[in-house]
């Protein structure tokens, strides 16, 4: 109960750092510009204004909390090392697992505050233009969320043994692009033999999918969407085994 | 006096080398050899030494923040690393660093829950707190907009939040004008005298000379010289004297 207490207390920490960091509010206000911006290009849709809106709102609402996500998981635990204010957190009686689960819960927290902010000015502009809710609106956004702690999820457990922050910015973003590839990784797969084969098959397990939390996917021609309860298994597989690595790492951390 | 009391921590044979990353392999600085050091239940005791002799290195070995690579910490009878240890010991790093988008309250209040204290309790506990180190006027400023001393008072605020036994302060009066020294020296007399145990270092011998009880000396790492306060009383030119003797 105190682990948790104390994990709910990083949390909230977090999360208000985050949503009164002035960067939250400008990227906010950079999404709501762009997405607004985007009616331009369903003008010249015509008859596929409403989809082109949906998505490329949706589009831009998981680039730019994609963007935000990469920089403050980066530096969510580094930045508490390098301005020493973890020193203030650990002379405390608090266990190292109650602070990384704390932080990361705190950063989910934020990413979905911000997401949900989005939504509402994309769903704003959909009713201005007349349009009616979207079918998987709301999973899609819950998607994009899903992505987002998968990749927050690394992000802290990179950040932990990187260098910078820019070289944790850089392979979580490698990471996330390799991710939306792994039908193509996975044909690659069937078609190489030997080594090749089998150096394949092993980054195509440590590098998440993603294609199975694209909303857009569902139903279309890319490939079907997966049952709910693998879904959910596959994210906490994606959110326990980070956590734990990187437990490894900060059990015994000097700072 | 002090000889009499129950020790709440001890170093026994305490060795720290800390790795450094080098060209080609980690570069290995020892920071501690050795060291075996005593605190006894409410004393103030302060650390002496060079730039690099180990005194922060201490502090941190006391706070879990460091482990040892040989001998044993021990605070309160726990590893320093136990929470139970920790709940008891309130720290003050050198030139302590706030989030920049909390309040000096807001900042307090998270301490405060940190260290187990809720709710109304917490809030008690925070006002009073904030009212003693002088805060009071400032408490609904973000810690980014403070000075030097309010940012040390600020410190030592989170440092008594959670009521502590021991208060290990690492230069609580460096960079501060002098009616700051002397408003954080009378806190910690305050402190002492509330039965509080008080470890402190400073680069100013007649800081340590006005509050401490005794001062331990140390040199490249090693205790190098404990002196009780009736010693430097006794000695032609004080703690000065015996510090450039012990180092030289």
């Amino acid at each position: 109960m105190k682990y948790l207490n104390t994990a709910w207390s990083i949390a909230l920490h977090s999360l208000r750092e985050n949503y009164k960091n002035r960067f939250f509010g400008l990227f906010v206000v950079f999404a709501g510009v762009l997405i607004y911006a985007s009616l331009l290009a369903g003008v010249m849709a015509v008859d596929e204004e409403a989809r082109v809106i949906t998505d490329l709102g949706l589009a831009l609402m998981e680039l730019i909390t994609l963007v935000y996500a990469l920089l403050a998981a980066a530096a969510a635990i580094t930045n508490e090392i390098r301005t020493k204010t973890i020193y203030l957190v650990f002379s405390r009686p608090v266990p190292r697992p109650a602070y990384l689960a704390g932080k990361a819960a705190g950063l989910y927290a934020a990413f979905a505050l911000m997401l949900g902010v989005m939504a509402l000015i994309h769903l704003s502009l959909l009713y201005f233009r007349g349009f009616v809710l979207p079918p998987l609106y709301l999973t899609a956004v819950i998607f994009i969320w899903c992505k987002l702690l998968i990749i927050t999820s690394v992000a802290l457990f990179v950040s932990l043994f990187a260098t910078s922050t820019v070289s944790t910015v850089a392979i979580t973003g490698i990471l996330w692009t390799l991710g939306h590839f792994t039908s193509e990784a996975k044909f690659l797969i069937t078609k190489s033999s030997g080594a090749a084969a089998l150096v394949l098959k092993a980054v195509a397990y440590v590098i998440p999918n993603f294609q199975l939390f694209n909303a857009r996917d569902i139903g279309a021609a890319a490939p079907p969407a997966a049952p709910p309860g693998f879904l959910a298994g596959y994210l906490l597989l994606w959110l326990v085994v980070p956590y734990l690595f990187s437990l490894l790492l900060f059990r015994k951390k000097e700072f | 006096m002090v000889g009499s009391r129950e020790n709440i921590v001890s170093f026994s044979g305490v060795t720290k080398v800390y790795r450094r990353p080098g060209l080609f392999r980690k570069v290995l600085v020892p920071a501690l050899g050795g060291l075996n050091l005593e605190l006894k239940r409410g004393e103030i005791a302060g650390l002496l030494g060079l730039n690099g002799a180990g005194k922060t290195t201490i502090m941190k070995l006391m706070t879990g923040l460091l482990f040892p690579d040989a001998g044993t910490v021990s605070v309160f009878g726990l590893p320093p690393s136990d929470v139970a240890s920790k709940k008891r010991i309130g720290f003050l790093p050198e030139l302590p660093y706030f989030y920049p988008y909390s309040t000096a309250a807001e900042a307090l209040m998270y301490y405060a829950g940190l260290s187990g204290l809720k709710g109304p309790a917490a809030r008690a506990r925070v006002d009073a707190v904030i009212e003693k180190v002088g805060l009071k006027p400032h408490a609904s400023k973000n810690a980014a907009e403070f000075s030097k001393g309010m940012m040390q008072r600020l410190g030592v605020a989170q440092a008594i939040v959670h009521d502590p036994e021991l208060l290990i302060l690492d230069e609580p009066v460096s960079g501060l004008d002098p009616l700051a020294i002397h408003e954080i020296r009378e806190l910690i007399s305050q402190l002492n005298g509330e039965g509080k145990t008080v470890f402190l270092s400073s680069h100013s011998i007649s800081e340590l000379e006005k509050i401490t009880d005794r001062v331990f000396i140390l040199v490249q790492g090693r205790l190098a010289n404990t002196v009780a306060r009736a010693e430097w009383e006794n000695t032609q030119g004080g703690l000065e004297e015996i510090f450039v003797r012990t180092v030289k």
